[in-house]
C-alpha cells in the first residue's frame, strides 16, 4: 500500500520532548501504514509512545522529524487553520476521561462537531439522533454528563466522534476508566461501528480485553514498533461488512 | 449561534458561587457609581435651583454697555426704559415673571460702627411671583407699599457684626448717579440667611423705589426673568432675541449658567471626583475580573483542548470567553442597577442630612437622584470592563497547545 492509497501513512516519524538540558525520545523513526476501515490497537507499556503517536496522527501535535499523511495529504505542510479543518472533517476523538462539555446535554455534546462544521439545524438534529441511536443512548439524549454513568459518557463520546462521519476515529485508552462490563460493551460497540459503518478505529490501550477483539495490534516499545500483528481474516470481514 | 450563546450562558453559571461573587462585585461597582453619581446629581440640581431662586433667575437682561465698560457713576450702564423691555419679554412662553433689580454698594452704620454692604434693590411682589423669596432667619420679607419707613433685609453676618435685630434701624450711605453722597435711614424687617457666609456678611436688600431715591436714578441694573422650568432656559432665550432688538438701548442677555460661577466651579470639582471614582471602579472590576476569568480558563484547560481538537476555530474560543464575560457584565450591571436604585430609594426615605459643607451655613439633605444617563453610563462601563478583562484569558485559552491542554490535570 502506498502513501496515496493508505488512510494514514506515518513515515520515519521522530518526536522529541525537551527535558531540562536533554531531550526525551517519545517516538524514534517510526513508520506505519493504516488502511481504510481498519480496527487497530496501539499497545505497549506506559511511556512507550502510544499517546504521542495518536496525537501526531490526530494532528494535535507535530513531529520533530518525519511526515504523516492522511488520505494522501502531508499534514506537515498544512497551516494551523488547515490542520484545524482537517481535524474537524476527517477525525473523531475519544478520550480516556471522556472530555464531554459538562454544561451541554448528551445530544448537545454529540451535536458540537456538526455545529463547528456549520451544518444546518435540521440536518444536525437528524444526525445526532442517528449517532445516539448507533451507540444505544437515544433515551439519555437530554441528560447532562454528570447524570450519566462512565460507560454512558464514553458512549456519548463515541457518538460525538462518529456523528460527522470522519475518516478516522482516534481513541486514547477508551476503556481505562471503565469497569469490565462497560469496557466489554464499549469494545463491542466500537467493533460493531467498525463493521457496520466501515469506520477506521485507531486506539491506544494496554487493556487485554480490548486487544482480544482487535485484528491488528501494533506493539510499541521505547518509541519503536516492536511488533505489528495483523489478522487478515478479521480485516477481510470488516471490508466485506462495510461493502455490504 | 444560538447554541454558542447557550454554551456561553451556561458556562457563566457553571461555578455558581464564583459567579455570584463576581456579580456582587460588578453590581457593587455599578450601585456605588449610581449612589455617588445620584447624590452628586441631587447636589448639582439643588445648587442650581437654589442659585436660581436665591435671585439669579433663569435669564438676566442687561444694557449691552454693562459688559463693555466700567460704570463711571452708579447705573450709567443701567436700563433706562426698563418697563418697556420688561413688558416685551413678559409675554413670552414659559415666563413666570420679570423683576427689575438694582445692584449697588455703599456703607451702613448703626451710629457706632460702620460696615461695607453689597445692596440689592428689588420689587418684592415681582420677586415673590417667581418664588425668589429670600431665606429668612427672622422677621418678614419686604413689603412693596410700606408705612413710610424704608424697609430693609440684612444678612445674618451683618446683623451680628452691627448688633441689630428685627425692628432696629440703620443708616445706609451710597454715591448717587450724579456722584454725590446720599443717605437714608432704614428699618430692619428681616434677617436673611443666604446659605453663603461671605454673602451673609455683606447682604442688604431694600425696595426698588427706595434705592432709586437713594441713588437719584430711575434706571435699573438689570431685569431678572424667572421661568416655569430651568430646562426651558435655552428655548426662552432664543425667543427673547427678536423681542430685545430695535429698542432705544442695545440689550444683551445672560443665561443663569453664564452667571453661576460658583455652581460651575462646584460642578467641575465634583465631576472630577466622580470621574476619578469611576476610574477606580473600572480598574477594580477589570483586575478582579481578569483574575476570575483566568481561574475559569485554567479550570477549563482540558475542555478547551478538547474543543480545539475537534476543530473549533481558535477565534471561536476567544469569542466564547468574551461572550461569557459580556454576559457576566450585563448581569452584573442588572444587579447593580436594581441594587443601586433600591438602596437609593431606601436612603431617600430615611431623611438623612449631612453637615453644612464648607462655605455654606445650612445642613444638606442627602438624596439620591435616579439618573437614566448615569445608569446607562455605569452599566456600559462595567460591560466594557468585563469584555476588556476577558481579552487576556481568552487569548491565552485560544493559544493553548492542544496536546498539553488535553494532558492538563
Amino acid at each position: 500500500m502506498n502513501t496515496t492509497d493508505a488512510l494514514v501513512s506515518v513515515e520515519q516519524v521522530t518526536r522529541l520532548f525537551p527535558l531540562d538540558h536533554n531531550a526525551v525520545t517519545a517516538l524514534d523513526g517510526l513508520s506505519l501504514t493504516i488502511a481504510h476501515a481498519e480496527f487497530l490497537a496501539i499497545s505497549g507499556p506506559s511511556g512507550s509512545g502510544k499517546s504521542t503517536l495518536l496525537n501526531l496522527i490526530g494532528c494535535i501535535d507535530k513531529p520533530t522529524s518525519g511526515r504523516i499523511f492522511i488520505e494522501g495529504v502531508d499534514t506537515s505542510r498544512l497551516s494551523p487553520s488547515e490542520t484545524s479543518v482537517l481535524r474537524r472533517e476527517k477525525i473523531g476523538f475519544v478520550f480516556q476521561t471522556f472530555n464531554l462539555i459538562p454544561v451541554f446535554t448528551a445530544a448537545e455534546n454529540v451535536e458540537y462537531p456538526l455545529l463547528v462544521q456549520g451544518i444546518s439545524g435540521s440536518d444536525r438534529r437528524r444526525r445526532v439522533t442517528q449517532a445516539l441511536d448507533n451507540v444505544g443512548l437515544s433515551a439519555r439524549a437530554h441528560h447532562r454528563p454528570d447524570l450519566l454513568s462512565g460507560g454512558e459518557r464514553q458512549r456519548v463520546a463515541i457518538a460525538r466522534a462518529i456523528v460527522h462521519r470522519p475518516a478516522l476515529v482516534l481513541a486514547d485508552e477508551p476503556t481505562a476508566n471503565l469497569d469490565t462490563r462497560n469496557a466489554t460493551q464499549l469494545i463491542e460497540l466500537m467493533r460493531d461501528l467498525n463493521h457496520t459503518l466501515g469506520l477506521t478505529f485507531i486506539f491506544s490501550t494496554h487493556d487485554q480485553r480490548l486487544l482480544e477483539h482487535t485484528p491488528r495490534i501494533v506493539h510499541l516499545t521505547d518509541g519503536r514498533i516492536e511488533s505489528d500483528t495483523i489478522s487478515e481474516t478479521s480485516h477481510a470481514e470488516v471490508l466485506a461488512a462495510s461493502v455490504s | 449561534m444560538l447554541k454558542f450563546l447557550q454554551l456561553a450562558f451556561r458556562n457563566v453559571f457553571r461555578n455558581r458561587r464564583r459567579t455570584v461573587m463576581t456579580l456582587l462585585m460588578v453590581g457593587g461597582g455599578v450601585a456605588g457609581l449610581l449612589l455617588v453619581g445620584g447624590f452628586f446629581a441631587f447636589m448639582f440640581r439643588g445648587l442650581r435651583e437654589s442659585t436660581i431662586r436665591n435671585g439669579l433667575g433663569h435669564i438676566q437682561i442687561f444694557n449691552a454697555e454693562h459688559f463693555r465698560r466700567d460704570e463711571v457713576h452708579v447705573l450709567d450702564t443701567g436700563i433706562s426704559d426698563w418697563q418697556h423691555v420688561a413688558s416685551n419679554v413678559r409675554s413670552a412662553d414659559h415666563v413666570r415673571g420679570v423683576a427689575p433689580r438694582i445692584e449697588f454698594y455703599g456703607m451702613l452704620s448703626n451710629g457706632v460702627k460702620s460696615s461695607v454692604f453689597m445692596g440689592s434693590a428689588v420689587d418684592p411682589d415681582a420677586e415673590r411671583a417667581m418664588s425668589f423669596s429670600p431665606r429668612l432667619a427672622a422677621g418678614r420679607d419686604l413689603a412693596r407699599a410700606s408705612s413710610g419707613e424704608v424697609e430693609a433685609l440684612v444678612g445674618t453676618g451683618v446683623a451680628r457684626s452691627m448688633s441689630v435685630k428685627v425692628g432696629d434701624g440703620l443708616t445706609i450711605l451710597a454715591v448717587t448717579a450724579d456722584g454725590a453722597l446720599n443717605g437714608i435711614d432704614v428699618q430692619i424687617v428681616g434677617i436673611v440667611n443666604t446659605g453663603f457666609k461671605d454673602l451673609d456678611d455683606r447682604y442688604l436688600r431694600i425696595t426698588l423705589p427706595s434705592a432709586q431715591r437713594l441713588l437719584q436714578s430711575d434706571r435699573v441694573t438689570n431685569l431678572v426673568v424667572g421661568l416655569d422650568k430651568t430646562e426651558n432656559t435655552d428655548a426662552v432665550a432664543a425667543a427673547f432675541t427678536p423681542r430685545l432688538s430695535g429698542l432705544s438701548q442695545e440689550m444683551t442677555m445672560k443665561k443663569w449658567i453664564d452667571l453661576a460661577a460658583y455652581y460651575k466651579q462646584v460642578r467641575t470639582l465634583f465631576s472630577g471626583i466622580f470621574l476619578f471614582l469611576g476610574i477606580i471602579v473600572f480598574f477594580m472590576v477589570l483586575m478582579a475580573s481578569v483574575n476570575t476569568l483566568l481561574m475559569a480558563m485554567m479550570e477549563r484547560t482540558r475542555e478547551i483542548g478538547t474543543m480545539l481538537a475537534m476543530g473549533t476555530p481558535r477565534p471561536w474560543i476567544v469569542a466564547l470567553f468574551m461572550l461569557e464575560a459580556t454576559i457576566t457584565g450585563i448581569l452584573g450591571a442588572a444587579v447593580g442597577l436594581i441594587g443601586g436604585n433600591l438602596i437609593g430609594i431606601a436612603l431617600n426615605a430615611s431623611g438623612l442630612h449631612l453637615p453644612p459643607p464648607p462655605g455654606l451655613s445650612t445642613e444638606m439633605a442627602f438624596r439620591v437622584l435616579h439618573v437614566p444617563a448615569l445608569m446607562i453610563g455605569a452599566s456600559t462601563m462595567v460591560v466594557i470592563s468585563l469584555a476588556l478583562a476577558s481579552i487576556l484569558p481568552a487569548v491565552r485559552a485560544s493559544r493553548l497547545q492542544i496536546a498539553e491542554a488535553l494532558a492538563h490535570v
